[in-house]
């Protein structure tokens, strides 16, 4: 009567930490959720909305007007060779994108709490879509960031094609403090009201939207700690043909790795108790 | 045959009082470092304990839809979320032999914004199912669940018994070695119930292993030769259906009658 069903995997479940080991062969099984995750991310944040995906677009632009309008009439601020509204919407689509994807990754655990007590998949794949998402979205600014700089005739080389690897770098170190605010939060609530302060005071903490030139000598170190600040260095550098600081680059590669290491550890730490807490 | 799910010892233990001590708030955190000093007398009373499952040792061969029923509280669904690996037990181990599909309510991963078609991809890939897989099986699930015509429609504007057939249709076509249900059925119209019964049905014959938390006795009879009873978290009966739903429902009466409805939460 039995049609042969085919002996699947097996698998142990036992109460005591299983360890702390990242388990890529589940990972890798479960590759296609993490795209239908940051697909669902994308479909329903802009479902009955007149502009849809063009506030992807909207945003970083508006948000340049504002900062171009303070920083380059009210208040001048020397970027040097590169007309202000470039300079800060090349500093803000980066921004946005790691400001946004922590805030989402932050809140993500306790919003999807229906689905982390009901079924099981790698819970990582929660955070890591919003990224995935913010991903997206950089890919859409990106071609935003292009048409202004054609607008006020950069003269492209060819360290354009690197302008990818600096938003790679970005997604990375928002993955790693995402992950590690989103572990925090299932737990302890507070960070979700403590995050935007944070976010904030970090954005100006980070040569976002002033160059890190005006940033005092017996500051510096605090730029060289905060890998953001070498990302948008690097990436205006790709932008405008100048020179790319290698070493700053490798220094913040460095640190996200470290960031994003201990992220892992301390998100598989929680991830089994989650489901208890939540 | 062989077992599909051996379970050695498994026990839950729950807090109880808030989530003291372990999971308090950041203030709290810090405050209570400030007062550690003068914590030692209150502590001791926060220990409240509960243990949701205790001591449930199982083998379930391959091919059996096994029942299992008890009161509110009694650990069943406890049961169902650690064997599909959604709660880590406190004590003991399982193994399991196959992939486990568990569907432990009904719409998991739905998404209200989102359109049918939209939902029906979602909901498969959070339930397991491969990209592939949903579009091959795209059709007959719509069929199934009698909602083609809504295809396109945003979720939060289905009737209630369109978002449930659609749910239970996802899950069924989920084709895992070993399912697990929990008091699915209580929901959909008696056609629908029916047509998921058959389903259900047809699932072992193809010597699927099922999981099947119900109150509903007489679908627990009709379609377990297996039935397992908890009580307060312990495996109290395991054997001829019809012998332990009468245990159960007598056990019942005894109590507490309206713990006998079926309409009851787990």
């Amino acid at each position: 009567m039995n049609e042969a069903v085919p002996a699947g995997p097996e698998f142990l479940i036992e109460s005591e930490q299983t360890g702390v080991l990242l388990n890529l062969g589940e990972l890798w099984r479960f590759r296609e959720l993490l795209y239908f995750l940051t697909l669902r991310d994308i479909k329903v944040r802009y479902k009955q909305t007149l502009l849809g995906i063009a506030w992807v677009l909207i945003q970083p632009f508006l948000t340049m007007l504002i900062f171009s309008l303070v920083f380059s009439r009210f208040v001048k601020v020397n970027t040097g060779t590169m007309p202000y509204p470039l300079f800060a919407l090349s500093g803000l689509m980066l921004w946005l994108f790691f400001a946004n994807a922590v805030t989402n990754s932050t809140a993500s655990l306790v919003l999807n709490a229906q689905l982390i007590t009901k079924v099981y998949f790698p819970r990582m794949f929660i955070p890591a879509a919003t990224v995935g998402t913010g991903l997206v979205d950089s890919g859409i600014s990106l071609l935003l960031l292009i048409a202004v700089a054609i607008y006020y005739g950069t003269a492209w080389t060819l360290s354009a094609l690197l302008l990818p690897l600096f938003i790679l770098l970005m997604a990375l170190f928002a993955l790693g403090v995402g992950l590690i605010f989103a572990s925090l939060t299932v737990k302890y609530r507070d960070l979700r009201h403590a995050l935007p302060f944070l976010i904030q005071l970090w954005m100006f903490a980070s040569p976002v939207v002033y160059p890190a030139s005006v940033v005092p000598a017996k500051w510096h170190w605090l730029l060289v700690i905060n890998p953001i600040a070498a990302i948008l260095e690097g990436f205006r550098a790709a932008l405008t043909g100048a020179a790319i600081d290698w070493q700053n680059t490798l220094i913040a590669f460095a640190i996200i790795l470290f960031v994003l290491i201990v992220s892992l550890y301390i998100f598989r730490r929680a991830e089994d108790g989650f489901v208890d807490v939540i | 045959m062989s077992a599909a799910i051996t379970t050695e010892n498994i026990g839950k233990r729950y807090r109880l009082g808030g989530l003291r001590p372990e999971h308090m708030s950041l203030r709290e955190t810090l405050g209570d470092l400030l007062m550690t000093p003068f914590k030692k007398i209150k502590s001791g009373s926060q220990q409240q304990t509960l243990w949701a499952l205790r001591d449930v040792n199982l083998e379930i061969q391959q091919g059996e839809l096994i029942g299992i029923i008890g009161h509110n509280g009694a650990g069943k669904s406890t049961l169902l979320k650690i064997l599909s690996r959604v709660v880590k037990p406190t004590t003991g181990r399982a193994r399991i032999v196959g992939r486990v599909g568990s569907l432990l309510e009904v719409g998991t991963g739905f998404h209200p914004d989102l359109t049918g078609r939209e939902n029906v991809y979602l909901s498969g890939a959070i339930l397991g199912m491969h990209r592939a897989e949903i579009e091959r099986k795209f059709d007959e699930i719509v069929e199934f669940a009698e909602t083609a015509e809504f295809l396109e429609t945003p979720l939060k504007w289905y009737s209630s018994g369109m978002w449930v057939r659609l749910a239970f249709s996802v899950a069924a076509h989920l084709e895992p070695e070993i399912m697990m249900m929990d008091e699915v059925l209580a929901v959909g119209d008696a056609a629908f119930q029916q047509k998921c019964l058959d389903k259900m049905s047809e699932i072992r014959r193809q010597g699927r292993t099922i999981l099947f938390v119900s109150h509903d006795m007489s679908a627990v009879t009709r379609l377990c030769r297996r039935v397992v009873l908890l009580q307060s978290g312990r495996v109290v009966s395991d054997g001829d259906p019809a012998q332990i739903v009468n245990q159960y429902l007598s056990s019942s009466l005894n109590t507490s009658p309206s713990l006998a409805q079926k309409t009851e939460e787990n």
